[in-house]
């Protein structure tokens, strides 16, 4: 299974002026994971999926805002 | 006070709505996956669904759409309100 939240840590120089960014974060698509969808993915029921906005849960992907997104990622994907 | 549409008025369309999109979904789908039959079965029974579901919305209450994809009653219906901005 892929995570779509991926992490990196910059360099933290002493000479820094502002209190140091340890982890960045950026996200990635699903559909870079999946390529051509395979058959007979499973699916979300009718009104889940017009909440959503999409058929597959593989492709649901939504902004979870700055933060909690991480947690709720790891969780989904991991 | 004028005539005011039943609460499920608004669920039928709810799952009008609903079923659509998985249709529009499906749709997309089988553009890209022509020999996919599970999929053609469940868009399949889920056009049929949706027959039913309209029928049964426009004998209640009226035809969804015009220009001859809906029937009307006696005396013409489409003008009735409520209209899709009113509802």
């Amino acid at each position: 299974m892929f995570t779509l939240r991926k992490h990196w840590y910059p360099y933290i120089s002493p000479f820094d002026p502002c209190p140091p960014m340890r982890v960045k974060t950026y996200v990635t698509p699903p559909n870079l994971y999946v390529g051509f969808q395979p058959p007979g993915l499973p699916q979300f029921p009718p009104y889940e999926a017009l909440h959503k906005g999409t058929l597959w849960p593989i492709w649901y992907d939504p902004y979870r805002g700055k933060d909690e997104g991480r947690e709720a990622d790891e969780q989904t994907s991991s | 006070m004028s005539k005011q549409v039943p609460e499920r008025y608004y669920d039928m369309l709810h799952e009008l709505q609903a079923i659509d999109f998985v249709l529009v979904e499906l749709n997309l789908y089988l553009d890209t996956h022509p020999q996919d039959a599970q999929a053609l079965e469940q868009f399949n029974t889920y056009a049929q669904h949706r027959q039913t579901l309209r029928n049964q919305f426009e004998q209640e209450f009226g035809p969804l759409m015009h220009f001859g994809h809906s029937y009307s009653a006696y005396p013409w219906q489409w003008m009735e309100t409520p209209w899709p901005w009113q509802v």
